[in-house]
């Protein structure tokens, strides 16, 4: 098999070189298929990390609403890594992000984003309309 | 001014000489009323045979020079160009030049007058009799000026003296009285101009030193925590821009405050309204770069007053305070806006819940790591609870984009007029704890000198006397 690989390599480099940027690229759209799936089973799905401070301020933020929320923690996920990486992309941004939140199936984004949809008052009709909240 | 003079006649000059004849009669005939008496004229037409007698230069005037009037006198092209500077520096300052000129402009429409006719019949030649009109009506402007400007020129010739009808009036000392005129004008222009010039870089000066104490002092604090690191510079740096965006928060309000009394309009006072709102936004902005460099000078308030820093969270006020200080405060709001602003509370305190939680996590979380090491080679563990503290910087910058949104939201919610009068709340109410600070302050230490002597009943009197000053607020 290495040698085949490597004859591969000797062979025919760039049909190799494209063999690995589309395998890249098909794991990726996993990757983003598999957190739509993620999103879309819960009204509202927040990933975070145990041991991420900002992330218990989100999420006590949604439970001071009155919100049930999904949390999906990546730091104890096994493929958590390449989600986290995803999520940057996402958010177009190189630092590290989380808390993330979607709700309804659409991204919010951080933190500060959601603080801005709350102080607008923007974020509870966003809320009802998913079915997260009630009154 | 005898350059003035010089300036007028030949300003008149391109006229032609005949409106010189017309004008020494009709500016006599002009200014009869200020008290001018023939008697004068008489003596001055008498002086003109002594006049032709003493001037030997006249001699080139009549050598073969044709009837243009204007090259009769080869001297008078110098007297072109005074009179040029001369006219516009009568156009800038002559006192007595605009009734000069404005007799003049009225002699070339007055008819001949009998003087004029018994001028030309004085000399046999013509350009003699010119040359004795132009030194007649010189002298006569001379006397003429002193009739009709009774005042300071008046005062100023005779002062000067120089052209009084003492000395013979040739051209020549005419003009180079008048050029000396000119050139003391000159210099006393360029004086003035020169010490308006040295004022200007004084002020300048005084600036750049303002300037250049701030840049030092600033400069300082670099050079002291060289070696130390930055943290010490950057608080430092950090108060003293704080300090400016308080004298700049002094002037938008004292200008937002003027505003509303002038009532200005809608307009002007929403873009004093979102500048201001800019101004708040640079603080947020500066208060992010530092804590970059030194997070828990800024979360810890050491830039605040006392007062301030008691009720501070999270480095800076609470929004769902200030608003309820604003529901509290405010006048004509309508109730749909209270409504609304009960709702920006509502929410402004659910968000300060969560990052009140999320930061007693964090400080759980750090106790918990630093209590929990071993006693001995516990840097695993130090390095972790510092890696846990980084998260600081971001509980400040959320607590900063709360209180961003929280202001614009409300500056969305209310009218531009409601805005304006909020701000100006917010901003007393700062002062007054500001103040209460200082009041404290030298409460505390009057007392410490009080209790020093153990007499009970000095600290009740210094506590009724604070009461004043407290009542002093109570109209908020």
């Amino acid at each position: 098999m290495n040698q085949e690989s490597v004859m591969h390599y000797q062979v025919d480099p760039w049909n190799y070189y494209m063999m690995r940027v589309r395998r890249r690229r098909m794991e990726e759209e996993d990757e983003m298929e598999r957190v739509m799936r993620i999103v879309s089973e819960s009204a509202v799905v927040i990933f975070s990390s145990s041991s991420c401070c900002m992330c218990h301020a989100m999420k006590s933020l949604f439970c001071g609403m009155g919100v049930n929320t999904m949390v999906h923690e990546l730091d104890q996920d096994s493929k958590g890594k390449q989600m986290e990486k995803t999520l940057m992309r996402l958010l177009a941004t190189n630092s590290t992000t989380l808390p993330v939140v979607f709700i309804g199936g659409k991204l919010v984004g951080s933190m500060d984003t959601l603080l801005a949809f709350h102080v607008n008052g923007s974020l509870v009709p966003l809320l009802k309309q998913a079915g997260a909240l009630w009154l | 001014m005898a350059s003035q003079r010089i300036g007028e006649l030949d300003f008149s000059e391109p006229y032609g000489i005949h409106h010189r004849i017309n004008n020494p009669s009709s500016s006599l005939i002009n200014d009869q009323g200020s008290g001018f008496d023939f008697g004068e004229l008489e003596e001055a037409i008498g002086l003109q045979g002594v006049k032709i007698r003493n001037d030997e230069t006249k001699a080139s005037f009549f050598t073969g020079k044709p009837a243009a009037t204007l090259e009769m006198f080869p001297s008078w092209p110098m007297r072109f160009h005074q009179s040029s500077i001369g006219g516009t520096n009568n156009k800038s300052g002559g006192e007595s030049s605009d009734s000069a000129l404005s007799s003049k402009n009225e002699n070339p429409f007055e008819p001949e007058s009998p003087l004029s006719k018994k001028a030309s019949s004085f000399c046999s030649s013509d350009q003699l009799q010119h040359l004795q009109l132009q030194q007649d009506m010189t002298n006569n402007n001379d006397v003429i000026k002193t009739a009709s400007s009774p005042k300071s020129a008046h005062e100023k010739r005779k002062g000067g003296g120089s052209t009084s009808d003492n000395k013979p009036l040739d051209a020549k000392t005419l003009r180079r009285l008048a050029q000396n005129r000119e050139a003391a004008r000159k210099s006393r222009l360029r004086k003035k101009a020169y010490v308006q010039q040295l004022e200007s870089s004084r002020l300048k000066l005084t600036q750049l030193e303002q300037d250049l104490q701030r840049a030092r002092s600033q400069g300082m604090f670099m050079d002291w925590s060289g070696g130390v690191g930055s943290n010490i510079s950057s608080g430092a740096m950090f108060d003293m821009e704080y300090a400016r965006w308080l004298e700049e928060d002094n002037r938008l309000l004292t200008e937002l405050r003027n505003g509303l009394e002038a009532a200005l309009s809608d307009n002007e006072m929403r873009v004093m309204v979102e500048g201001y709102l800019c101004h708040y936004d640079e603080v947020f902005r500066v208060k992010g770069v530092t804590a970059k460099a030194d997070v828990f000078h800024v979360i810890n308030g050491g830039w605040t007053s006392q007062a301030e820093r008691c009720f501070l969270w999270i480095g800076g006020f609470r929004p769902s305070e200030i608003i309820m200080m604003l529901i509290q405060q405010l006048e004509a709001v309508a109730e749909q806006q209270i409504m609304g602003m009960y709702g920006l509370r509502h929410s402004s305190q659910q968000a300060e819940e969560a990052l009140s939680q999320g930061l007693d996590q964090l400080q759980q979380s750090v106790v918990d790591t630093i209590a929990g090491a071993p006693l001995v080679d516990g840097v695993q563990q130090m390095v972790v609870a510092v890696g846990k503290l980084a998260n600081l910087e971001g509980f400040l910058r959320q607590a900063d984009n709360l209180r961003q949104q929280t202001l614009h939201q409300l500056c969305r919610l209310l009218t531009v007029r409601q805005a304006a009068r909020s701000f100006l709340v917010i901003g007393e109410y700062y002062a007054r704890l500001r103040a209460l600070s200082s009041l404290w302050a030298s409460r505390s230490r009057d007392q410490t000198i009080i209790t020093s002597d153990e007499n009970s009943c000095q600290t009740t009197t210094d506590m009724q006397m604070l009461q004043p000053s407290h009542n002093h607020f109570s109209s908020f």
